[in-house]
């Protein structure tokens, strides 16, 4: 799957927080989400429009970590996202 | 109606409404906070124009917010251990061509109350409750009238308390802790109460003294006081050390107009000549009074003989150490 294939929700607001962390809000359910820096990459390669492999590219870039545990682990926020319903298939 | 139109209002209050916590907003377009303090402002546009609206919005409403407004950055935050000439300070930073000059907005102060009374292990609230008083100091520093240019913000006493929380939102905003005697300020605050030691909720007071908000309910008015103006000092002991060149250490008995520019400068501005004079004129006047009429008069050895036995044993027991303390810093402070 591509995160290109995901849209956004116009109900979630995101604010960053200390550098790298940040906050998603779901103004429908008043629910919010704290992400973590890694999260915050994840969605902000969303927000540009970046598919799975450019995000895995920005998390391998920016910490240690092996591409095949980076792509499950971006997946799985990717999933969690969908699951919050803070994203749609487009 | 649409957030846009919340452009020029302001967070007057932070409140839980039918159990959902907000913030009361107040439309303050055309309004300076001319007065010593933001609720003295507030209190008198409710007089003057009882007709002017007020709005509850949940805080999501604020995060939306802040990506909106057009706000100065802070310039420089005042800390203190109540009654030691902070408001002098802010008054002269009004004095300040293009200054806006927060003055213990209570939204801003029931907010860091609720890291305390609010905040577990749970770093998510605490996130939060920054990302909400980084939005609501935004809110309240947003350019109404164009010429605004620095932001000053004087945070209620029990507020230094949470003071390491405050510099993670800001870790490059110049700060100053004034301070005094701690008699004399113990004396200043049982000859006039204030809220903060009357509040019936005990959680912040007991966090600030190590105790539990029985012990506090339990405590005379003089143990209380020295208990938390000790915390007071401690803290900014504590801040001090980390800060270093981003702090700045004022005892109320330096309180005269070089050591009142010096500060100014410290905070990025240096004033003009005019303003100058505008600072000295204040100093002769009493800080709080909302005219700005009242004549000051220099009363620590009033205090210092107005005090009790209980007065001077608790100030000895709960707040002359850290004082001391702070005096060293200090003189460190002066000859750097």
């Amino acid at each position: 799957m591509n995160a290109t294939n995901l849209t956004i929700g116009k109900n979630v607001v995101v604010t960053d927080f200390d550098g790298g962390e940040g906050i998603l809000v779901d103004l429908n359910t008043k629910r919010y989400y704290q992400l973590n820096e890694t999260a915050m990459l994840v969605w902000r390669g969303l927000e540009q429009g970046k598919s799975v492999n450019e995000i895995v590219n920005d998390v391998t870039a920016s910490y240690e970590v092996e591409p095949e545990h980076a792509t499950t682990s971006v997946q799985r926020l990717l999933d969690s996202f969908q699951t919050y319903k803070l994203v749609s298939a487009k | 109606m649409a957030l846009t139109d919340l452009r020029g209002w302001m967070p007057a209050d932070a409140v839980v409404v039918n159990g959902r916590p907000g913030l009361t907003w107040m439309d303050m377009s055309g309004v300076r906070l001319a007065e010593p303090f933001f609720q003295q402002t507030v209190d008198k546009l409710k007089a003057t124009d009882p007709n002017r609206l007020e709005l509850f919005t949940e805080f999501d409403t604020l995060v939306q917010l802040e990506k909106q407004f057009d706000s100065v950055p802070p310039s420089g935050f005042i800390f203190h251990s109540s009654r030691c000439g902070s408001t002098l300070l802010a008054n002269a930073c009004r004095a300040l061509d293009g200054a806006v000059v927060l003055s213990e907005p209570p939204a801003v102060d029931k907010l860091i109350a609720r890291f305390i009374t609010d905040v577990d292990e749970n770093r998510t609230k605490e996130t939060l409750y920054s990302i909400f008083l980084r939005a609501v100091v935004s809110a309240l520093g947003q350019k109404r009238f164009g010429d605004e240019r620095h932001l000053f913000l004087k945070f209620a006493c029990c507020s230094v308390s949470q003071i390491e929380r405050i510099r993670r939102i800001w870790p490059n905003v110049p700060w100053v802790f004034l301070y005094r005697d701690p008699v004399e300020t113990i004396v200043s605050n049982i000859q006039n109460l204030p809220a903060w030691l009357q509040d019936e909720d005990h959680r912040v007071l007991a966090s600030i003294t190590g105790t539990s908000p029985d012990e506090v309910a339990a405590m005379t008015p003089e143990e209380l006081c020295a208990r938390a103006i000790g915390s007071f000092f401690a803290t900014a002991c504590g801040a001090h050390r980390i800060a270093n060149d981003r702090a700045l250490l004022l005892n109320y008995s330096q309180l005269t107009l070089t050591e009142i520019a010096n500060v100014l400068e410290f905070f990025g501005v240096k004033p003009a000549a005019a303003e100058r004079e505008t600072i000295a004129r204040q100093i002769q006047k009493y800080s709080k009074a909302a005219s700005g009429e009242r004549a000051f008069i220099a009363d620590a050895e009033a205090k210092q003989l107005a005090a009790s036995d209980l007065v001077h044993e608790m100030a000895k027991r709960w707040a002359n150490s850290s004082y001391q303390l702070l005096e060293q810093y200090r003189g460190g402070n002066q000859s750097s």
